[in-house]
């Protein structure tokens, strides 16, 4: 059974067709590329699986369940995490306070726990910046952690918003351009940290633009164009395909 | 069978006041982006001018509701001028600002001319229509045809005019209209003066059947944000249909309970629609 | 985020509270009366401000103050009940309806949630006018008992009906409710408020349940409310509809705007100043002029200082032409000390 299997998926707003009918399956411990060109309907595509849209038509399976049309917080609930295209942080908290926001959001402890600040609630915070630190550290940016979010490097934004996700202890992590306007050693340094999470058990399900991280990384890549999907396979497979040399015509890709 | 003509004839006459007073405010959130809730003070405003040139100064009474009209108009135009051009779009603050804006008038027209009795202003059409059984006194009629002849003034303004139109467009994007040299603080002054004016004039209008008082303004515009909440605020046609509505709805309601009932009733009606559609019965769903 | 030591913080509160305890000695009986109702709008003003938090302005909230003392004051005259157990269950029974309005304004946000909140407070406070029984319509509720601690001893033998010692119940009601709405507020359900206001995507992405977190503001806000409202009801030992109109609400409005949502402090600023300012005005003024002075200060504020007073300090920090005076004067220092 697949990890993540998304059925016959369609989004419509009104006459347009976001994405139309798409069908494709995400194996556990995959690093799966989501390409196409510019509102091929990727996002949307991200947004139905994490909740944040409900699917017009269609079935989001995850480990055999259907999921389509529940909530964020419960497809978070279940282990899939999301980052944003628009880099979304708390941003006059520092990188630190960040993930532990992002940690204390996720965690639950009792309201009137939380009223009497316990021992054992102090020791839960004391535990929650230790994750918090150990984040930051895995993902490469602990040197920044006292920075105030809105000040950081762009480069560092979009890493501080792989540790947020990487917070609620996903199983399946979308990330939807993690590397676009990063430099070459950003990005190099960035597509490492997403190899290792894989290695230590995340599915990575990614959406980016810049074609030579896809190619380094992704097992596999699904191509969407206009809402639908043209073609699937291995990132050297796809890379020859007419219809995707087609549908990215004009942005001069043709090798790595 | 002479209680129904005469609830269709009062939901009729309810309806053309209603919908010259919210249309107005309907064009105000298309253009502005905000909802001006001292909009009830102006139609007390109106009413007010009535009161201080036809009745304390016998000026003829259709002459008392032009410069109703004009007074009023400008008293927008000021307000458009001085608060609601610095918030335009913020619509949470723009209503908080007019919030203030209502205390201000309403204490300014209680204190220079006092509360207690609701100012006397004589109908200034005498005796009654009777139809089908219903009876009507003819002074109430009149809100319909001045009502007929504004809301047609306006349409034929909005759809057959180069600055109607260029109202329109703001009112749809006004980034898009600015880019086209439309000027946008001159749309959101005539927005305001059109709409102010057309509660000015309905308020003078009506001045002869509702009390006058400082805070007559109170219940209309409630009934009035009910209106526009139900069209879709910045929708006129859905305004038009809403104030049909409620109109009716109203007048039923306060003719087998009252109008405290009515009251309730619109308010419950207005948070039903909220939180099934909050973005109203006909306005754009947000994705 | 700054923090002083919370010995410090302890101290300075134990030292403002004791000089609140002073202060009825040294004071007209006018000016406790006013310190009586000033306790209970910051009680008011406060837990309104916690709804704001998660991005609501909640107009229904004096109509729920209102629901409150009626509450207390049907349970303590029709009932006999003592104010120890009527004001936990005004607190309560407001919470119970903040929980039933929360339900059609959950998918509301903005100026949705303005309309819509404002539609349930006027359909809730309409109806007090309209039932005579058990609210007494237009009337309201008279002749309500003051505070009854039977069968407490010591407290039992207080006359509550003087200011002074209504002054030290307001007082102490008061503290209890802000420690514990302070509390919430500094705590992961009031960050978990402010995330979700300001990061809603980001707070969703992580798993925050948020109409559940705002209906949680929401009900919160409406006990501290309810519990304003039963202080008020024994006080003036008379309610009726008028005294939770829309005037109230314009009042509330502008403390908050004028004090600033954003800090904890922020209100209670602001309504500790206008309600100063309110007793100067009413001398110097007939009091029909005042709601005038509150929609000018409302407007005034709105325009010229959105944040209210308590972004003053950071305004003037940040100021343009403060920072040019500053250059000025150190460059001029510096002329004269190289001469």
């Amino acid at each position: 059974m697949s990890l993540l299997e998304v059925r016959n998926l369609s989004k419509h707003f009104g006459n347009l067709m976001a994405v139309d009918d798409v069908s494709f399956a995400v194996e556990e411990g995959e690093i799966r590329g989501l390409i196409g060109p510019n509102g091929a309907g990727k996002t949307t595509m991200f947004s139905l699986i994490s909740g944040f849209l409900q699917p017009t038509k269609g079935e989001v399976i995850w480990r055999g369940e259907n999921l389509a049309g529940k909530p964020p917080n419960t497809m978070v609930r279940k282990g899939i995490a999301r980052t944003f295209q628009l880099t979304t942080l708390f941003k006059e908290l520092t990188a630190l306070e960040n993930v532990i926001m992002a940690c204390h959001l996720h965690t639950g402890t009792r309201l009137w726990q939380q009223f009497l600040r316990t021992g054992a609630v102090r020791q839960r915070e004391k535990e929650i910046e230790q994750k918090a630190i150990g984040l930051l550290e895995k993902t490469g940016i602990a040197e920044a952690r006292d920075e105030t979010a809105q000040n950081l490097p762009h480069g560092h934004q979009r890493i501080l918003g792989i540790a947020i996700a990487l917070a609620t202890k996903p199983s399946l992590l979308l990330l939807d351009e993690p590397v676009t306007g990063m430099n070459p050693t950003e990005t190099e340094a960035t597509m490492e940290v997403v190899r290792r999470l894989r290695n230590e058990g995340i599915t990575i399900l990614l959406v980016e633009h810049d074609m030579k991280a896809v190619m380094s990384t992704c097992d596999k890549l699904t191509v969407m164009s206009f809402g639908k999907k043209i073609a699937e396979g291995l990132p050297e497979e796809v890379r020859k395909n007419q219809a995707v040399v087609e549908a990215y015509l004009g942005t001069g890709y043709t090798h790595a | 069978m002479e209680l129904v003509t005469q609830t269709i004839v009062n939901a009729l006459l309810l309806f053309s006041f209603y919908a010259l007073i919210a249309l107005g405010l309907s064009l105000v959130f298309g253009v502005m982006g905000t909802a001006n809730y001292a909009h009830g003070e102006f139609y007390m405003v109106g009413a007010y001018v009535v009161w201080l040139l036809y009745t304390l100064n016998d000026w003829p009474f259709l002459v008392t509701v032009v410069m109703a009209a004009l007074i009023v108009g400008a008293m927008g135009v000021l307000a458009e001028r001085l608060l609601f051009r610095r918030v335009r779009g913020d619509v949470v603050t723009g209503l908080l600002m007019s919030i203030g804006l209502v205390f201000v008038l309403q204490v300014l027209v209680s204190e220079i001319w006092g509360v207690g009795k609701p100012k006397p202003v004589a109908a200034f059409l005498t005796g009654t229509l009777d139809i089908a059984g219903a009876s009507v006194s003819w002074q109430r009629c009149l809100v319909v045809p001045v009502a007929i002849v504004i809301l047609g003034a306006l349409y034929y303004f909005l759809n057959r005019t180069r600055m109607g139109r260029s109202l329109r467009a703001v009112a749809m994007d006004s980034t898009a209209a600015a880019l086209q040299g439309m000027s946008v603080d001159r749309s959101g002054l005539l927005a305001l003066g059109i709409a102010s004016a057309m509660a000015g004039i309905a308020g003078a209008v009506m001045s002869p059947i509702f009390s006058v008082t400082p805070y007559m303004g109170h219940y209309v515009i409630w009934n009035c944000f009910v209106i526009i909440i139900l069209g879709g605020a910045g929708n006129l046609k859905g305004t038009i249909i809403a104030a049909a509505i409620l109109a009716f709805l109203s007048t039923v309601v306060t003719t087998v309970w009252d109008t405290t009932i009515a009251n309730i009733v619109a308010s419950l009606f207005v948070l039903a629609v909220l939180s099934l559609r909050p973005q109203g019965l006909m306005g754009q769903a947000e994705t | 985020m700054h923090m002083q030591g919370p010995k410090a913080k302890a101290v300075g509160l134990g030292a403002l509270i004791a000089f609140l305890v002073a202060v009825p000695f040294f004071i007209s009986t006018y000016n406790t009366h006013v310190a009586i109702l000033l306790f209970i709008n910051i009680i008011l003003v406060s837990s309104f401000r916690l709804i704001t938090t998660t991005g609501g302005w909640n107009l229904s909230h004096v109509p729920l103050m209102g629901l409150g003392a009626y509450i207390s004051a049907i349970l303590a005259k029709s009932y006999g009940l003592p104010f120890w157990v009527t004001l936990p269950m005004a607190g309560l029974g407001v919470a119970a309806a903040g929980l039933v309005f929360s339900l059609p304004l959950r998918r509301t946000k903005g100026l949705a949630f303005f309309i819509a909140s404002f539609a349930a407070g006027e359909a809730l406070r309409l109806s007090w006018t309209r039932l005579i029984v058990p609210f007494g319509g237009h009337r309201g509720v008279y002749l309500i008992p003051a505070p009854d601690f039977s069968p407490i001893p010591g407290l039992q033998s207080v006359d509550f009906v003087q200011p002074m010692p209504y002054y030290m119940l307001a007082l102490s009601v008061m503290v209890v409710c802000l420690l514990i709405m302070y509390r919430v507020d500094t705590s992961r359900i009031g960050h978990t408020f402010k995330a979700l206001y300001s990061e809603g995507s980001l707070a969703k992405s992580v798993g925050v349940d948020i109409p559940g977190y705002k209906t949680l503001a929401f009900v919160i806000g409406a006990l501290f409310a309810g519990i304003a409202g039963g202080l008020l009801a024994h006080y003036m030992r008379a309610i009726d509809p008028s005294s939770f109109g829309f005037t109230a609400t314009l009042y509330l409005l502008v403390w908050a705007i004028f004090g600033g949502t954003h800090s904890f402090a922020g209100p209670i600023v602001g309504v500790t100043v206008l309600t100063v300012l309110h007793t100067i005005l009413e001398g110097a003024m007939s009091s029909e002029w005042i709601p005038l002075v509150y929609g000018i200060i409302l407007i005034v504020t709105l325009v010229f200082l959105p944040g209210g007073i308590e972004s003053l300090p950071e305004r003037l920090r940040t100021s343009k032409s403060l920072q040019a005076l500053r250059a000025r004067w150190v460059s001029r220092k510096g002329d004269y000390e190289s001469a």
